[in-house]
């Protein structure tokens, strides 16, 4: 990443009287790259750095990295109105490229060091942003980037027309955005370069780049204005990119097996389908409140009763809760339904879904996630949560008998002693067998499933909106997908019957709402609980006109949600949740 | 295998052929039940828009006699079933399945509506005339011929008009098709599909009211977005040269034929070009998408309603193009202040308002007056496709002034029958004009016009670090997916569409 420390030359020329001071210094010492690496490392802080007689001034403080940056801007605009006032408009209309810088690696990848390519046949045409140079007396080098890459430009005085070279070392600052056009020359040194017989400023930019921006204490900023993050650090840009070809080799995996791309309602009079705190907003010309879809599950399965019989929807879902490494309050799915299935195909459409992106965007299925081994080739491991607990706790639910508080005991008795009380509450505050289950697995297996599993028959008290198993009472079939540690996809065989439906989601409604009640008076008591029990303070009302599309039928079928998100952090070896979404949400600037 | 792979492999069986010695596995749901006698019942079996016929023969059943006829007797319309059986074709030429076994999947708890048809011979004849009308894009649609016709219990049951109207599920796979063919047209041109947020701390990029939501952990107001168009500028500025976002957009104003709350938009940015590289885009996307999905570059469209004669729209490359000033002052014979910032422009535009009794509701601001007469004057010719292009600077708070049009800027909408499809322009790149501009639009505000474009900061300082030459473009898929399925109403091509609250 040795282009991204020149940064700091581009405040280094804001002034023309040192420019020459720096160019000459490039002379004596070889390149004013070298001595802009050498203070990058030395000077990590003192970010400024530009010229000799200022760095004595420049401290490491914000305020004087703030003033440097409106002196910058200052002389960035004076050169606005310097190319104004020669006809030259700094903010272009448009350029024509021949190719991309990548191409031209690949193109001339055998060109060997000191040739040069000078027939009308290769004078090419090139535009991007200019992040490095280097300037001699009459020869200057810049390094220029575009989307897909970087190649260098060879500017020689004689070559360029009036002018022109005068207008790039006064004129032309690292970020600026330029177009140029010439013919291929290797260097000696062997890079490949386009040798300029003419170049354009399309966009003066006007701001420097800060300095080793990726290891600036201020994360916050990476995100809050990931353009600059993007520019000064390429990978991130990269993620974006792999995201589109995951988003896309999704797509072409679910339509290949015939499904529909539909588009489902964000705007809800009730918000189903989950359990999650949903965002509420006002329309005016109703005259009503709206909430925002916290899953597309129940619409989509309208669908099915309407007679499509596999659509999918890949979309945004809100949910009002906490910000972390692993949760945005907005965050992209794909939900699939198709009539005529269970579950089990649905782990297959799992695998082959994760499979094929791993391979579009890795061209391999061993990947690293921060450091662990992942294997994904097929098939995965399929096991119950009975047994996954049991293998792990040493706990048989099967043999428990049907007291909750029995249950318990065993449970403490045997994994007790690793416990912090927290989730020793948790296991105590369970209000069913099935919840008891569930807590064990999340706290002792879930962080122990690195390598790709299926988690399969889910305890009915937990899955209301799944089908119950066909030989096992108490359970249902469904499956979470586990890759390190995490959920990735959450299928089911789907509920069909309306009555158990309704008793179902009559019984979240009664729980929630309980729950609520409980939150209420303890807050009337302490006062002190307010923000743990607000969780719970939200409405939930049963989706009357669901039901009643189940009434009218559904046919069998399976379905599943993944979260896109995270399949793009598995891929792309992302820690934090920020790092694949373009701008997420963050807590409001001080 | 689905009832469409069914009729695709027997359809060319011979009258009265049974291949009985096949087993097909069957499924769908059963839309007519007709009973000879107790031993022979016909079904309509629909699954995924195609249908066929069932003839239950008790010989052919693995049921005794007296089973087949107390488990056939209790199958309704409205019944999910299962079926294994052979294939054939009956006496009278109808390609069917005769089921070994039938078993009910999901059994229907209500009476489906049937078509509502005064006399009998009247239902069997429009039921002829729905088979043998079949819809595909670009045709017109008759509503008249759908089972279900309340407009109501359509939207709000959707799932009911997706079953009985047989049209419908072909709309949405045409919406599919639409948005299908609009990502596989970018992605070859080498655009990577992004995603921005829907919730924002400031509502740009459009002139429109937003819904707000709060955040209860960050205590935070937020918008929903009203145009994806700021965020995807400043993935520009990040390096990524040709991004595109189709997404959900939520602008919180009233209802009508072709608004609604939430609606879906299709935007593209594209760097080192400009407005004239965008028209040739779009007119090769939009014909090239009618050629494909019609087979011709003319469509039929009741734009008019269903009421009236259907029009038709010619997609065939170029489509015109009228520069908005001129043509207006050519139509309306009038010469327009050349300085539209002028209070003179302001005066003139208000006075030509009132003579040829164009309303404008206040606050009279000089953007709005300029709107009002443009569509007065130009919209209304514009049926075929068409670009308005070089719409005034203050009319055209992102766009980039014209390199050679005082006043104006590079920008063009694309209309289609008398409506807005597309806006597009030559991307403003100037920090500092882009900042003036949103000074103006406060100037607009605080005469009332809250539809005025509010200043966004981060988008500005975003500017400074320079975005290169660029353009892009707005299309609404909603309205493009109303042309091409004959469709008045916009509720009709929006799945779940939000309707009043029922009470």
């Amino acid at each position: 990443m040795e282009g991204l420390k020149v940064w700091r030359l581009s405040s280094s020329i804001a002034r023309p009287s040192n420019l020459r001071q720096l160019f000459g210094l490039g002379t004596s010492s070889g390149l004013v790259r070298c001595l802009d690496n050498g203070a990058a490392a030395a000077n990590a802080t003192n970010t400024r750095f530009p010229s000799r007689n200022r760095r004595a001034s420049t401290s490491t403080s914000t305020s004087t990295n703030t003033s440097d940056r409106e002196a910058v801007r200052a002389i960035r605009l004076k050169k606005v109105e310097q190319l104004r006032s020669k006809g030259t408009e700094p903010y272009g209309y448009k350029w024509d490229r021949s190719h991309s810088a990548k191409e031209l690696q690949e193109i001339y990848k055998d060109l060997n060091n000191g040739e040069e390519l000078d027939s009308e046949s290769h004078h090419v045409s090139i535009a991007g942003r200019i992040v490095a140079r280097r300037a001699f007396g009459k020869l200057a080098f810049l390094t220029l980037r575009d989307d897909s890459g970087t190649i260098q430009l060879y500017c020689e005085k004689e070559r360029l027309l009036n002018d022109q070279f005068e207008q790039l070392k006064t004129l032309v600052d690292i970020g600026d955005i330029l177009g140029a056009s010439g013919s291929i020359k290797r260097t000696e040194k062997g890079e490949l370069s386009v040798k300029v017989d003419s170049f354009s400023i399309l966009t003066k930019s006007l701001l420097p780049l800060p300095d080793k921006f990726h290891g600036l204490t201020d994360i916050d900023k990476r995100y809050r204005q990931r353009y600059v993050d993007m520019i000064a650090n390429p990978e991130v840009a990269d993620i974006f990119r792999k995201r589109a070809k995951i988003m896309r080799e999704i797509r072409k995996t679910v339509e290949s097996r015939g499904f529909v791309e539909v588009e489902t309602p964000v705007l809800q009079g009730a918000a189903g389908g989950a359990e999650a705190r949903p965002f509420v907003t006002y329309h005016n010309s109703l005259g009503r409140d709206l909430y925002l879809r916290i899953a597309t599950e129940l619409h989509l399965k309208r669908m099915l009763v309407g007679g499509f019989e596999k659509v999918y929807e890949i979309g945004r879902i809100f949910r009002n809760e906490g910000i972390s490494t692993r949760h945005n309050p907005e965050f992209t799915t794909i939900e699939m339904y198709e009539a005529y299935s269970d579950y089990q195909s649905m782990m297959d459409m799992a695998e082959e879904i994760v499979t094929q992106c791993a391979l579009e965007v890795n061209g391999k299925l061993t990947i690293d996630y921060q450091g662990t081994e992942i294997q994904l080739q097929r098939p995965w491991r399929r096991e119950t949560m009975h047994n996954l607990v049991k293998e792990v706790t040493g706990v048989d639910f099967t043999e428990l008998e049907d007291d909750l508080k029995v249950a318990k005991d065993v449970v403490l008795k045997a994994v007790g002693l690793g416990l912090d009380s927290k989730d020793k509450s948790s296991i105590e505050a369970c209000p069913s067998l099935g919840h008891l289950l569930n807590e064990v697995f999340e706290i002792f297996v879930e962080p122990k499933l690195l390598q790709p599993t299926f988690v399969l028959d889910y305890p009915i008290e937990i899955s209301p909106l799944a089908k119950p198993h066909r030989r096992h009472a108490g359970l249902t079939e469904r499956f979470e997908l586990f890759i390190c540690g995490r959920e990735l996809a959450n299928a089911f065989s789907e509920l069909t019957d309306p009555l158990d439906q309704r008793a179902r989601l009559e019984e979240q409604v009664r729980q929630h709402n309980k729950k609520r009640a409980e939150a209420v008076s303890v807050t009337d008591g302490t006062g002190e609980k307010k923000n743990i029990d607000e969780d719970s303070m939200y409405e939930v009302t049963l989706d009357d006109d669901f039901l009643t599309a189940l009434e009218y039928g559904m046919p069998p079928a399976s379905g599943m949600g993944l979260g896109i998100d995270r399949l793009v952090m598995l891929l792309t070896d992302s820690a934090s949740i920020r790092d694949v979404i373009a701008f997420p949400v963050l807590k409001i600037s001080q | 295998m689905s009832i469409t792979e069914f009729i695709d492999k027997y359809r060319s069986l011979h009258v009265g052929e049974h291949v009985e010695n096949t087993e097909i596995s069957l499924a769908g749901r059963i839309l007519n039940k007709r009973s000879s006698s107790s031993k022979l019942y016909f079904y309509d079996l629909h699954g995924n828009g195609a249908k066929i016929q069932v003839m239950a023969d008790a010989r052919h059943s693995n049921m005794d006699e007296n089973e087949f006829c107390k488990y056939h007797s209790g199958v309704k319309r409205g019944d999910i079933v299962g079926i294994c059986g052979f294939p054939g074709k009956s006496q009278r030429g109808e390609l069917s399945i005769f089921p070994r076994s039938l078993v009910v999947l999901t059994p229907c708890l209500h009476m489906l509506p049937r078509h509502t048809v005064t006399s009998n011979s009247d239902e069997a004849q429009s039921e002829k005339k729905t088979r043998n009308h079949s819809w595909t894009p670009g045709i017109t649609r008759n509503p008249e011929t759908n089972i279900l016709r309340d407009q109501e219990t359509r939207y709000r049951q959707r799932y009911l008009d997706l079953m009985l109207n047989s049209e419908v599920q072909k709309i949405f796979g045409t919406r599919a098709k639409i948005i299908s063919y609009s990502r596989d047209f970018l992605d070859n041109l080498g655009f990577i599909e992004v995603e921005t947020p829907a919730m924002t701390m400031t509502a740009g990029g459009a002139a429109a009211r937003p819904f707000i939501t709060h955040h209860n952990e960050l205590n935070m107001k937020l918008y929903m977005r009203i145009s994806p168009e700021l965020y995807l500028k400043k993935l520009v500025v990040g390096g990524l040269d040709r991004v595109y976002e189709i997404g959900k957009v939520f602008r919180n104003e009233g209802m009508d034929l072709t608004h609604l709350p939430e609606f879906t938009m299709f935007e593209f940015y594209m760097a080192y070009a400009d407005y004239n590289d965008l028209m040739g885009i779009i007119e090769k996307l939009l014909s090239g998408m009618v050629k494909e999905m019609t087979g011709s570059h003319k469509i039929k469209y009741h734009g008019n309603g269903f009421d009236s004669e259907p029009v038709e729209i010619d997609f065939t490359p170029p489509f015109r193009r009228i520069d908005l000033i001129e043509e207006i002052e050519s139509r309306a014979n009038l010469s327009i202040p050349k300085d539209l910032s002028s209070e003179t422009a302001n005066k003139f535009l208000l006075e030509a308002c009132e003579k040829f009794d164009v309303k404008c509701l206040a606050p009279h601001t000089t953007a709005r007056l300029l709107d009002k007469l443009v569509g007065h004057f130009l919209e209304e010719t514009c049926i075929n496709p068409t670009f308005i292009i070089n719409h005034p600077e203050i009319m055209s708070p992102l766009a980039k002034w014209h390199r050679s049009k005082p006043g104006l800027t590079e920008r063009f909408e694309l209309f289609v029958n008398k409506k807005e499809l597309c806006n597009a322009y030559t991307e403003l790149n100037d920090p500092q004009v882009q900042r003036q501009r949103f000074a103006e639009q406060l100037k607009d505000r605080q005469l009332g016009d809250d539809e005025a474009m509010v200043l966004d900061e981060s988008f500005c300082s975003c500017l400074e670090y320079g975005l290169p030459p660029t353009a892009g473009l707005g299309m609404g898929i909603d309205r493009l997916a109303m042309l091409l399925t004959d469709s008045p109403n916009v509720k009709e091509v929006i799945l779940f569409p939000a309707m009043k609250p029922q009470d």
